[in-house]
């Protein structure tokens, strides 16, 4: 009989440590609220530390947490199939707002006030990605891609900011027979062809490519042949090892001057400069064709600001996204991190963006091509073969096929 | 009833003698039931309970993250067999795991007699040889990532070789190599140690009688080793090729799948599909095929190779 109790309590044990497990939910310590801001910018972490610092200095009964995962997307799918949401959830004005919202992830906030402060071409573009009517997040940072260039060596070399693409492959032959390495490419990592892509697409397939992809016509097969071509010629200037090198390895060549030419956003500049800070460097609009006053720069919504409808605490939560809308901590974050604000009259005045300034004011921008290709197309991963492959036929097939049977599978 | 029973009396033995054991053997019983209970409750809950949810999913069109699904059949399935990407993945997975399975055998076995002989610090070469198991595969797949495409591409400058300059990861029809090289090595640690406690298992008078034969140490290992560890090349083969068919970390650690999807293992694929690709009901599809694919093999490798120790 002993041996039996013996037995049963050590399973009892056994399964209380499960339960143990389970139990990782610690509302409230010590009276304070505790609340949940989950982001996918790992380079801002320390930015948001700052600002989360200072939240709490003034509302000394709210704890405000960050996390910050590597694989933000899919740790962010998991917890949401689980049911164990964050608070506050910031990712980028793409397709996994697109998914969240449709799952009704976030709470509806068409009619918040907030919403007054941020600029409508960005709203609308949170609307465009979703392709819904409502508003589920405030369009809090965003982002730029063009291209980004050392000072010295354009400088040393005597050359001018090209504004054409005749002229950006000019330059690139100049740099190019000067010994020097024109463009520094990473292609190791799938996702850093997408920068230069983005900017190629966007400015060359054709005005009615999303009002035709609305209608179900996917033309990615035939308006993308331009950009492809164009990325094949790209690759003739960069460097030995360029299929073998990641984004950090790119980085930090950037930095200590590698290579003239660097095709990142923006968001890049942060991590070049922390390898280098007395590099001096520049970003230029991208010369995607040949007709310089109508090419526009890729911004898109880099973070949004989105309250969980299934929040424990949504006014707490609400107070520090408001709090973070202000304008000064608005401006800090941009400072730091280098992006542009979503915000109305918040200005990037960095020296490093100004060639990009005209555009902004201009308003010749334009949102991310691929943040309306479904992420099951993994578009990313094709690219990465044309640039190894230089197969333009190959990949606007598979990229058109991939695309529509994700489509077919919805 | 039971003083009917011919064995009980012919025996005999009273019955309340008899039930009285039989209430120990139940008692004892009873205990070992207990005994498995956490465990069977821990295998349900994380494991059959999960697996079963995934084939439920594998007949909706879950997203992963959406409220509601519908059902649609076998339409997941119907569209696994016409993807392109998954039916590479397959032929990818299956090159792999079968040279991963042959070299990491032929290797263990080898280094394993060497370690069995009596050489100076055997010991010492024993726990060496093991260490590459306890250490955690991502880690050790994120320094030979950095092997790859920082030290060996410096080498190959150096010492002017031509193919040792470019990073292998970063080619699409040589990146499988790099990961598999780490796969060997780390995967051998572990089969060397069954190998090794089955070369213990080996009589030595058994050596003694085949060279008084006049047997040479070639004809010993094929006509003496071989066939007396044939249970353990059996478990070595099944162990070896289901672990490789499973391959993700070293992957996911050195080329994320790439280039292209050069190296997008069946495991990667379905997690990546799955959870960042959205598409939950049709990874599980994936996997469900995958799962019974994986027994198949199993169960015809068992098959094979018992049947192979049986005819030794």
């Amino acid at each position: 009989m002993k041996k039996t109790i013996a037995i049963l309590s050590a399973g009892v044990l056994s399964l209380s440590l499960l339960a143990g497990c389970g139990g990782g939910d610690a509302a409230s310590t010590d009276g304070k609220v505790k609340i949940e801001f989950f982001h996918h910018k790992r380079e801002g972490m320390e930015t948001i530390d700052k600002l989360i610092a200072k939240f709490e200095k003034e509302n000394p009964n709210i704890d405000v947490e960050q996390a910050s995962p590597p694989e933000p997307s899919t740790v962010l799918r998991t917890r949401v199939s689980k049911s164990d949401i964050p608070d506050i959830i910031g990712v980028g004005g793409d397709m996994t707002y697109k998914d969240l919202s449709e799952a009704g992830v976030f709470a509806d906030i068409s009619d918040d006030k907030s919403l007054d402060k941020i600029q409508p071409a960005y709203v609308q573009m949170l609307k465009d990605v979703s392709g819904l009517d409502e508003v589920y997040a405030i369009p809090f940072a965003t982002n730029a891609v063009g291209v980004i260039y050392n000072k010295a060596i354009f400088t040393e070399l005597g050359l001018e900011i090209p504004n054409t693409w005749d002229e950006f492959i000019e330059v690139s032959e100049k740099i190019k027979a000067a010994g020097k390495t024109p463009f520094f490419h990473t292609y190791k990592d799938a996702w850093t062809t997408l920068p230069s892509f983005n900017a190629l697409v966007a400015n060359t397939q054709g005005d009615d490519f999303y009002s035709e992809l609305n209608k179900g016509n996917i033309l990615a097969g035939e308006r993308y042949k331009e950009a492809a071509e164009k990325m094949i010629q790209l690759t003739e200037y960069g460097h030995k090892n360029q299929q073998g090198v990641g984004y950090n390895d790119g980085n930090t060549a950037f930095a200590n001057g590698e290579a003239a030419m660097y095709l990142q956003g923006v968001w890049a500049i942060p991590e070049i400069k922390k390898a280098n800070p007395d590099l001096e460097l520049g970003v230029f609009p991208f010369p995607a064709t040949n007709h310089a006053d109508e090419v526009k720069v890729i911004s898109g919504v880099d973070l949004i600001l989105g309250l969980a409808a299934s929040s424990k605490h949504p006014e707490e939560a609400k107070k520090f996204i408001e709090f973070l809308l202000e304008d000064e901590n608005a401006k800090q974050y941009i400072q730091e991190q280098n992006s542009f604000s979503a915000l109305n009259g918040i200005t990037q005045d960095d020296p490093s963006v100004e060639d990009l300034k005209a555009s902004f004011e201009k308003g010749a921008l334009t949102d991310f091509p691929d943040h309306y290709i479904p992420t099951g197309v993994a578009p990313e991963k094709t690219l990465q073969t044309l640039v190894l492959e230089k197969d333009v036929d190959a990949f606007l097939e598979k990229l058109q096929k991939d695309w529509e049977k994700v489509q077919d599978r919805k | 009833m039971k003083e009917d029973n011919p064995a009980i009396q012919a025996q005999n033995i009273s019955p309340k003698v008899a039930s009285k054991t039989k209430r120990k053997m139940k008692s004892r019983e009873m205990a070992y039931y207990l005994m498995v209970l956490p465990a069977v409750i821990l295998f349900a809950a994380f494991h059959t309970f999960p697996a079963l949810q995934g084939i439920y999913y594998s007949f909706t069109n879950w997203n992963g993250i959406s409220l509601e699904y519908d059902f649609v059949g076998l339409k997941n399935y119907i569209n696994l067999f016409k993807d392109v990407t998954v039916l590479d993945s397959y032929l990818f997975t299956f090159k792999f795991a079968i040279l991963a399975a042959i070299l990491v055998n032929i290797i263990s076995l080898a280094v394993a007699i060497g370690l069995n002989s009596k050489i100076k610090g055997r010991n010492f070469f024993r726990a060496v040889y093991f260490l590459p198991n306890v250490l955690s595969v991502l880690i050790v797949g994120f320094i030979f990532n950095f092997f790859f495409t920082n030290i060996l591409p410096d080498l190959g400058e150096k010492y002017k070789i031509e193919f040792l300059t470019t990073n292998i990861l970063g080619i699409a029809d040589f990146a499988w190599i790099g990961i598999l090289l780490v796969f060997v090595w780390q995967a051998c640690a572990f089969n060397i140690i069954l190998y090794l406690s089955g070369l213990q298992t080996v009589p030595s008078e058994l050596y003694e009688a085949s060279s008084l034969d006049g047997a040479n140490k070639w004809q010993q290992f094929w006509k003496v080793t071989f066939p007396m560890i044939a249970p353990f090349f059996t478990i070595n083969m099944v162990l070896s090729m289901k672990n490789s068919l499973m391959v993700f970390d070293q992957i996911v650690a050195m080329t994320g799948g790439g280039p292209g999807n050069s190296t997008t293992s069946i495991s990667l694929l379905i997690y990546t599909g799955g959870f960042s690709g959205g598409e939950f009901a049709f990874q599980s599809a994936n996997a469900v095929i995958y799962f019974i694919v994986i027994m198949l093999i199993s169960v015809f490798q068992l098959k094979i190779l018992q049947k192979r120790e049986m005819d030794m």
